[in-house]
């Protein structure tokens, strides 16, 4: 790995964290999704789970350590890689906005495992039903923003990318 | 870009016939009329183990704790999911090992403090607990 992809991870990491906390004083509602899709079909996944192991070692140091934040480890990692191996199934925007619907729905529930397994299957189970119109909210917005910004987003980021590493 | 809007005009739809089937099907239901209530505050490490007995109209036991916030010392601490019980009787939990663990009628409580009716009868056990 060069200097310049080792910024560029730096980078990154960075504008994922931002972007969260952006937005943090809306529940549910984030662009962390719509960003690890897009850097994962732009810089490839390779890179993408460099970000995303930043992105969590970095929530650690903002919020401390929480059960939540090991769910965090394995979440957006199994974001990444669904992407990368849906690139060649998914030919519009439509795809990705499904699946970062999926995601998002699937959010609370996938947690509510990582919960159990720390509290037991009834705490799991009540963490799942408790967040489930979080889930709904967090789903519904992914749609929406990534059907609208990924491929405004996506040409943006081509175009930076072959100014930074000199690419015709 | 018409096709997108139709689009997003499906999902929100269908969310919303979510939140409705939600509400009407999973999302805990108060119990109108009046109560005789219990609520038992256990901190072992500071003998602390208080009973009170209530006569209430409320339907959740979160308005019961916040009419009473004064008397039973609770502090509440805000998450985008609602509120946590933080303190009861002026002992605060500390956040990074200790919550206050709530029984309803000695079985554990399987939602937060926001989402529990009050029934008739039933004593809500409030116990200070390490995680």
């Amino acid at each position: 790995m060069k200097v310049k992809d080792l910024v560029l991870i730096g980078i990154l990491s960075a504008t994922i964290t931002a972007g969260k906390l952006a937005l943090s004083f809306i529940p549910n509602i984030e662009i962390v999704t719509l960003l690890f899709i897009t850097y994962t079909l732009v810089f490839g996944y390779r890179k993408s789970l460099f970000i995303s192991l930043i992105f969590t070692t970095t929530e650690i140091f903002i919020y401390g350590f929480n059960t939540w934040l090991l769910g965090y480890y394995l979440i957006w990692p199994l974001l990444i890689l669904s992407t990368a191996l849906m690139k060649r199934l998914i030919k519009s925007e439509y795809g990705y906005a499904i699946l970062g619907a999926l995601f998002g729905y699937a959010f609370g529930f996938f947690f509510a495992l990582v919960e159990s397994l720390f509290y037991g299957i009834a705490y799991g189970w009540a963490y799942w039903l408790r967040g489930l119109l979080f889930d709904l909210i967090h789903g519904t917005s992914n749609f929406i923003i990534i059907l609208t910004l990924l491929n405004p987003l996506k040409k943006l980021l081509f175009k930076l990318k072959r100014v930074y590493y000199n690419e015709s | 870009m018409n096709k997108k809007i139709t689009a997003i005009i499906i999902v929100l739809v269908l969310a919303a016939l979510g939140f409705v089937g939600y509400k009407a099907f999973i999302s805990p239901k108060g119990v109108q009329g009046a109560k005789e209530v219990t609520i038992n505050i256990v901190v072992e490490k500071e003998g602390i183990d208080e009973t009170f007995s209530y006569n209430t109209d409320y339907e959740f036991l979160i308005q019961l704790l916040e009419e009473k916030q004064d008397e039973l010392g609770i502090s509440f601490q805000e998450f985008d999911f609602g509120k946590m019980v933080a303190g009861m009787m002026g002992y605060e939990a500390d956040p990074a090992s200790e919550y206050f663990h709530i029984y309803i009628n000695g079985e554990d409580a399987t939602t937060g403090v926001g989402e529990i009716p009050l029934k008739d009868g039933d004593t809500y056990t409030f116990e200070l607990k390490n995680f």
